[in-house]
């Protein structure tokens, strides 16, 4: 009897070994794969060169329609649109639109107080758009701006964000220049300090836009940011806008451009970045990674990426879309190796093979360190000798928190929960900074100032 | 008024982007087609030259040595047992080499007789290697020189020394070790400006270093190339960091394994070198014995550097070692002078500088630990040649060619011929004869003393004999399970103690290779080649073979 449990117990052990190893070799392959389109923009020099804004501008001549989406914006969305109206652009090639929900009347308000104050200034061309049915979320907001908006360009703008004066001017240069649909400008958390994981946060957006995304372009499949992107607005007519029941409609509508084989233009120049700021509390993380983890998931369900026509192209989407799940894996994965590094006896061999996941977590990591530097050269900042540390203590748990969300989304799509949960800004990113002026006096605007409601 | 006064504004980039030269490179100037066509001649050339004085008489000469067999027969433990030596393996050396080894001779139809015998099947691979290094030699030098010329004289150099081919035809790490250097010094001299390149080039040295741990030595340099390349370029962070997470990575593995062995440290973390630790091997223990090991340096004139510089290798190839040392003397107070403007010159001359601080500082030696110093001397005579050679204006450029080409003609005919030594020589009767290299066939004494135990000699027998006979004896039936070699018939306590017992008694024949009883007297600090030797005061001789200074032997013990 002891025999045959002992044989049991023998088959179960190398069933369990070899499926860690096929893990450990498949999460390896992964690490090494998300390791190269990480530094994918500074390991190809012509990557690197197109990734910046063009160096001179043209005269302008598109005109954009700036879409504000804001929920429970208070706090912020004033000095928002006043960096919008003060970008150096002409105002009669801008409208602006800022979009609520009918039941959010403090972002209203706050909205209307700024436009009726633009209008003393004679700035007229700020809106305010208010919807009343559902689903409440951001799509829904900026399909609503799109159909009471008509310039050639969209643009989105969050509440929170802090834009660069020249940035309609490097998107009107490239547009000019490059047969493109839609051009990804470079957003960038800036509060790296703020809390344990807000470093790692930063840099995430860090490499995602500064590297990733133009790997993403160069294979054209690419999930687009859900700010700083400028669509043509035949672009948007032909796929219909956003998808309101998306939680990633930013994504979804990248790859269904994508769909379209348009052509898609990725700008990260340290200098014209959108500057936003990571979420104030570990819980309201939390709540944005599950967002976005199930709307990958969501975005993978729905399927539209099989239309894609290159293999490449489907293997990316799919490994960009469940790439949440993955980090779930990995989280759990390396709480089971900790565990089996200390109770479990196995060949050499294969002990070695089980351990290069961690060779990987630990390039992850110097990549990271090498990111913060590369990102507080780039602003301007200078990093404590902290910085580094918190970071290397706090690498693990984030990979946990990250792996959290990603079964809390997926727990959520089981159940069918669906609700944007709301990230709050408190606008640390803006802590210490004026809003910038432009580089010459403003051209004489157009006043118009109004609200309306659909 | 925001003012457009022209159809373009330029923008100015911020601090710290694009400043400083650290933005994209210019593209390198187009080479023209002839050149690169002439390129590829003279690489050709010096591929073919490689080939045939390294594949000529290969299995022929030089004789099979000790440590051509250690590295096969632990080729062999990977390969049919699993560990990586069929005796204890005690660190002696990482084990990258012999891992390469067997990642060879799975490839072939007959595996480790593919070519006749074991050693054979490595040698083949070792011309294969030694090809491979040309390549990456001619293109190393190319990229440091600037031009073609140094990369000719260098490559002329590492074909056709009569030291250079004396050991790379033979199975040894530190050629395999060379490759590797010289892969991580062709990708850390590349411009293309990428991160994967420095990567690459890091991970390549961390197998030199896991092939033969003296390629730390020029680590150092290489990262000093890397950093003069890459420091103006935007990526250069990445570049550095990931140069050394490769190479550290991969050289971490050898420590980790020993972990996972539980013998990276010592029983007791006890280093005491007097009494070393008796219950497991220990990989922090045998690199701190080999740091304290020291058999006299440059200044001791009986130490082992001054015995293999005089009795070894300067009569192999006086020219290479003299005027190498002399040139790399010279490149080195060139790119002293002016480092920007002479990188290359000081780059190559450290190379060499680094490993001849190796030699002269006075650890173990043995005669082959010169190989990897034959590249990067022969680069700094290809620096040296190319400098001589391009004095003054670059007026009547394709008269200075033709001269130039000329001169290195004359200068290389020269070495060839008997005046030089490197191909033809005079005989004893004044006679203009091949180099022995080319002629003398060596391997096929050992060959008849192979044949001799395989035809007198049962095959349960105990045998004491060198390494180079191992795996014939060991892998091809009939097997000889009771023959081992006398450096592990000594040392290791599993064939010492619980095979031979220390009792001569128990030994029945012992094969004697070429100087193996030197060794096994230089080998007995502590006693552990008596009983054999006592065995060898009681055996007489049944086969006996000489051949100029070659000495070959079978002894019967007579119990």
């Amino acid at each position: 009897m002891s025999e045959i449990l002992l044989a049991v117990g023998h088959a179960v052990m190398t069933c369990l070994l070899a499926g860690a190893l096929a893990l450990s070799i498949l999460l390896t392959m992964q690490s090494v794969y998300t390791l190269y389109i990480m530094l994918y923009t500074w390991d190809r020099p012509e990557a690197f060169q197109q990734s910046k804004a063009p160096s001179r501008f043209l005269p302008p001549h598109k005109s954009f329609t700036v879409l504000l989406p804001a929920r429970h914006e208070e706090e912020v969305i004033q000095m928002t649109i006043e960096r919008v109206v003060r970008a150096n652009y002409p105002l009669s090639l801008l409208e602006v639109m800022v979009i609520c929900s009918a039941d959010d009347s403090g972002t209203i308000a706050k909205a209307q107080q700024k436009v009726a104050q633009l209008r003393r200034k004679g700035v007229t061309n700020v809106n305010v758009a208010a919807f009343k049915n559902k689903p409440i979320n951001k799509p829904h907001g900026l399909n609503v701006g799109l159909r009471h908006t008509h310039n050639e360009v969209v643009t989105i703008f969050d509440a929170e964000d802090d834009i660069h004066p020249d940035i309609f001017n490097v998107i009107n240069t490239v547009l000019l220049n490059e047969p493109v649909a839609v051009v990804q400008g470079g957003v960038q958390l800036m509060n790296y300090q703020s809390k344990w994981y807000s470093v790692l946060n930063v840099l995430e957006y860090f490499f995602w836009f500064k590297s990733r995304l133009h790997y993403h372009a160069r294979l054209g499949m690419t999930p687009l940011g859900g700010n700083t992107v400028f669509f043509t607005r035949e672009v948007l007519d032909r796929v219909s806008g956003w998808d309101e029941h998306d939680l990633t409609e930013d994504a979804d509508i990248g790859i269904r451009i994508s769909l379209l084989g348009e052509r898609m233009r990725v700008i990260y120049d340290d200098r014209y970045v959108t500057r936003e700021e990571t979420p104030p509390t570990l819980g309201q993380f939390i709540k944005q990674r599950t967002r976005w983890s199930q709307g990958f998931l969501q975005t993978l369900l729905k399927g539209e990426w099989k239309g894609l026509p290159r293999l490449g192209q489907r293997l990316l989407a799919v490994y960009t879309l469940g790439f949440p799940a993955m980090q779930a894996v990995l989280g759990f994965y390396i709480l089971i190796s900790l565990v089996m590094m200390f109770t479990v006896r196995t060949p050499v061999l294969l002990a070695i093979t089980l351990d290069l996941p961690f060779y990987l977590l630990a390039a992850h990591f110097i990549l990271n360190v090498i990111g913060l530097y590369e990102f507080t050269t780039a602003h301007g900042l200078k990093p404590t000798w902290k910085t580094p540390l918190v970071m290397a203590l706090g690498y693990l748990p984030y990979q946990w928190v990250l792996a959290y969300a990603s079964v809390r989304a997926t727990l959520r799509q089981v159940r069918g929960i669906n609700n944007w949960e709301k990230t709050q800004h408190i606008g640390a990113h803006r802590q210490g900074r004026a809003v910038p002026q432009a580089a010459g006096e403003q051209e004489t605007r157009e006043l118009e100032a109004t609200s309306s409601s659909s | 008024m925001h003012a457009f006064q022209d159809e373009k504004l330029s923008v100015p980039s911020p601090k710290g982007v694009g400043q400083n030269g650290r933005g994209p490179q210019q593209p390198a100037p187009n080479v023209s087609a002839s050149q690169t066509v002439l390129a590829r001649a003279l690489l050709l050339g010096s591929l073919l030259t490689g080939a045939i004085s390294h594949g000529y008489h290969l299995f022929l000469y030089p004789l099979y040595i000790t440590d051509e067999g250690i590295y096969m027969e632990r080729a062999w433990s990977v390969l049919r047992e699993g560990a990586l030596s069929p005796y204890t393996y005690y660190y002696d050396h990482a084990p990258a080499g012999w891992l390469t080894i067997v990642g060879w001779v799975v490839l072939l139809p007959h595996q480790l007789e593919a070519f006749g015998n074991a050693i054979n099947t490595g040698r083949v691979l070792m011309l294969l290697v030694h090809l491979a290094s040309v390549y990456l030699l001619f293109q190393a030098t190319r990229r440091l020189s600037g031009g073609l010329t140094a990369a000719v004289v260098a490559c002329f150099f590492f074909n056709l020394s009569p030291l250079a081919v004396y050991y790379q035809r033979q199975v040894l790490l530190d050629n395999l070790m060379v490759f590797w250097v010289l892969l991580s010094l062709y990708l850390a001299s590349s411009d293309d400006r990428r991160i994967l390149t420095p990567l690459f080039s890091g991970l390549a040295l961390g197998v030199g270093v896991l092939t033969k741990e003296n390629a730390i030595f020029f680590m150092p340099v290489i990262g000093y190339l890397l950093y003069s390349k890459v420091r103006p370029r935007g990526n250069y962070r990445f570049a550095l960091t990931f140069w050394l997470f490769g190479a550290f990575s991969i050289i971490s593995l050898y420590f980790l394994f020993a972990v996972l062995k539980n013998e990276l440290l010592p029983a007791g973390l006890s280093f005491n070198l007097n009494a070393p630790p008796a219950e497991h091997v220990s990989l922090l223990y045998t690199i701190w014995q080999q740091l304290h090991r020291s058999q006299g340096g440059i200044l001791d004139p009986h130490s082992l550097f001054w015995t293999f510089s005089l009795d070894a290798w300067l009569p192999k190839d006086t020219f290479l070692l003299a005027g190498g040392a002399g040139a790399t003397l010279f490149n080195f107070f060139v790119g002293l002078r002016d480092r920007k403007r002479h990188q290359g010159e000081f780059i190559i001359s450290l190379l060499a500088l680094s490993y001849i601080l190796y030699l002269v500082r006075g650890s173990v030696m043995l005669e082959f630990y010169v190989v990897p110093l034959v590249p990067f001397l022969a680069m700094n005579i290809g620096l040296v040649v190319k400098r001589l050679l391009l004095p003054g204006t670059r007026q009547m450029e394709w008269l200075r060619g033709m001269a130039r080409t000329a001169i290195l003609a004359g200068f290389f005919a020269v070495l060839l011929l008997p005046m030089g030594g490197y191909v033809l020589v005079h005989d004893q009767f004044g006679k203009v004869v091949p180099h022995d290299l080319y002629k003398l066939p060596l391997t096929s004494l050992q060959e008849q003393q192979l044949a001799f135990i395989r035809q007198h000699i049962p095959p349960g027998a105990h045998v004491i004999m060198d390494d180079d006979l191992w795996l014939q004896l060991h892998d091809v039936a009939p097997v000889y399970p009771w023959a081992h070699s006398h450096w592990n018939a000594s040392g290791d306590p599993a064939v010492r103690d619980k095979i031979f017992g220390r009792d001569w008694h128990n030994i029945d024949y012992i094969v004697m290779s070429n100087k193996m009883l030197i060794a096994m007297q230089q080998n007995n600090p502590d006693g552990g080649e008596n009983y054999i030797l006592e065995a060898l005061q009681n055996a007489k001789p049944i086969w006996q073979l000489t051949r100029g200074d070659v000495n070959l032997a079978i002894y019967q013990v007579q119990k």
